[in-house]
């Protein structure tokens, strides 16, 4: 009972990591820069949704023109910002990225402050009974969209001339260039599509806790997911995230009060903190000592 | 239809690749660029394509026009709508990618009547149809040269420009790729420019021959008077 609980939980975080992880993967693969920014993403769109429904939006509209927005301040970063950055070491781009995730997190503070807000309810209240455990529809919502949208996207980047031209400049750009795919267009568009990734990824996240700063650090999740996923895989990221939701939500609801009752009835240790938060970190370092390359990584692949 | 006049090409501002060259190509023509290593024959085809400035290179002084319109300042990728498509050093193409993929990629410039041109690449290479499911990393060097001719095939140019495709294949594979080269000159009627340090066939093939050395043009003959003996002199000078 309490199992299938948490498992919930943990595949609502998880497959919302995941989406938030692809994007990051999506920019990776074409243009080498790992956008350590990207939590900035993940609370610019929580807070546009915020902004739009207090603006006389219905909290789906304002979901919706959350996600917009953020497409098009992904394309605007990679216009604006990294396409006079072409020349530059990818080092520093990487931290120039991390310069934005502070710029987005001030004007956030200076526009909202720093106080969580309640979060405008999007998905119907109330809760699906499944052999009488009751799982909230913001849960079951945010699982179910992250997962069609990350399956989606797969299929997209796959199947479609769009995703192809977008593979093929990943691959390699000088052989893109050749064949007349302009290639920093495409990584305007990995830009786009990865922040409105991330947009929707912080909507649903302020749907399953409520709206702060803090969804800013959600990118330290994230890394742990593209690491283990390997990188370069998209795949991995999705099944990388919902091992690590899946991972976070059972240390917390179970690791960590195992821990805790065993500790108050032997020690005089009453809390062992946040070991939902370590134990990602713990769990990559590991993998990475046995399968450097991450769980769908490739061995020896460079980045053209 | 294609004209490089007074063309010179720099490298990170400084290094000279090529200096003041004349290279005319006529329509239905197929040129043969020679010249030993260094000589500047891939930096002149890269800067027809528009590739020099992805490699901290320029056009620093001269013009280069395709049908009267100048293509100075031109992204690759608009270039090659234009129907000039450049076969690159080191055999590009999406290794990660399938054959297929590789096929319809270099199409999406130019997507119509991409259907009939993968039959034609299929006809004239029947082993990429038997391998397409397969990644194009798989190849041999020899059939990766025949990729990325039928790829630059799939953009429909009107100019080819191939930069040593000779280069590490064996003797037999050279002659079919040259046979290839031929068919295509003949029967698309596209004009070609091969760049190559030395192969008989391609003086045999050629309407009209430029050897390069140290970044000038130091000869321009019919083939007629390109024989091997001449070149040899030209390339120890
Ligand atoms: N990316 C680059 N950066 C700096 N210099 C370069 C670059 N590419 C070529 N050069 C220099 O430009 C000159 C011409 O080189 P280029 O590659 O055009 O010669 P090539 O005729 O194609 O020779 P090869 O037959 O060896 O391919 C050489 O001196 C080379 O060192
Ligand atoms: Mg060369």
């Amino acid at each position: 009972m309490l199992l299938l609980q948490i498992a919930t939980a943990g595949i609502a975080t998880g497959s919302v990591y995941a989406l938030i992880a692809i994007g990051i993967v999506l920019i990776y693969k074409c243009s080498g820069v790992v956008n350590f920014g990207q939590g900035g993403y993940v609370m610019l769109g929580a807070y546009a949704a915020y902004a739009l429904t207090r603006l006389g939006l219905s909290p789906q509209l304002a979901a919706a023109g959350a996600v917009l927005i953020l497409a098009a301040v992904g394309a605007l970063t990679e216009l604006l910002v990294l396409r006079r950055m072409l020349k530059a070491p990818v080092v520093a781009v990487m931290m120039v990225t991390l310069g934005l995730l502070i710029l987005f997190r001030a004007v956030c503070l200076a526009i909202f402050g720093p106080d969580q807000i309640a979060f405008p309810q999007i998905f119907p209240q109330g809760a699906v009974d499944i052999a009488g455990i009751f799982i909230t529809y913001n849960y079951v919502a945010a699982a179910v969209l992250s997962l069609v949208l990350s399956l989606a996207f797969l299929a997209f980047y796959r199947y479609t001339p769009m995703g192809l031209m977008q593979r093929a400049a990943a691959d390699n750009s000088r052989a893109a260039l050749a064949v007349g795919i302009h290639v920093s267009n495409q990584v305007s568009v990995a830009w786009a599509v990865s922040s409105a990734l991330a947009g929707l990824g912080g909507v649903l996240l302020a749907t399953l806790n409520s709206l702060s700063l803090t969804l800013s650090s959600i990118g330290l999740v994230a890394f742990p997911v593209i690491v283990l996923g390997g990188l370069t895989s998209l795949m991995g990221s999705l099944v990388a995230g919902l091992l690590l939701g899946m991972l976070e939500a059972f240390t917390d609801g179970l690791l960590t009060p195992a821990l805790e009752s065993f500790l108050r009835a032997h020690t005089s240790v009453y809390s062992v903190g946040a070991l939902q938060q370590v134990v990602p970190y713990m769990l990559v370092g590991a993998m990475l000592l046995v399968r450097p390359q991450g769980i769908f990584g490739q061995r020896g692949t460079e980045r053209v | 239809m294609l004209e490089a006049r007074q063309v010179s090409l720099r490298y990170d501002g400084v290094i000279q690749a090529v200096d003041g060259v004349d290279f005319t190509v006529a329509p239905g023509g197929l040129v043969a660029l020679l010249g030993p290593n260094g000589a500047g024959k891939s930096t002149l085809l890269k800067a027809v394509a528009g590739m020099l400035p992805f490699e901290q290179g320029e056009v620093a002084a001269g013009s280069i026009s395709f049908d009267g319109r100048s293509l100075l300042g031109m992204h690759p990728a608009s270039i090659a709508r234009l129907g000039i498509a450049l076969v690159q050093e080191g055999r590009q193409c999406f290794r990660g990618l399938s054959i297929a993929e590789n096929l319809k990629a270099a199409s999406l410039a130019r997507p119509r009547g991409a259907a009939t041109r993968l039959d034609m690449v299929f006809d004239y290479f029947p082993f990429l149809r038997e391998m397409r499911q397969r990644p194009a990393g798989h190849l041999s060097g020899g059939q990766l040269q025949m990729l990325v001719i039928g790829m630059a095939m799939m953009g429909q140019p009107r100019l080819l420009l191939l930069d040593e495709p000779s280069l590490g294949l064996s003797p037999t594979m050279v002659q079919t790729v040259f046979d290839v080269v031929e068919r295509m000159h003949h029967e698309l009627s596209v004009t070609v420019v091969v760049a190559e340090q030395t192969v008989p066939r391609l003086l045999k093939m050629a309407t009209d021959v430029y050897v390069l050395s140290r970044g000038r043009v130091v000869m321009h003959t019919p083939p007629a008077q390109a024989d091997e003996e001449t070149l040899q002199r030209v390339y120890l000078s």
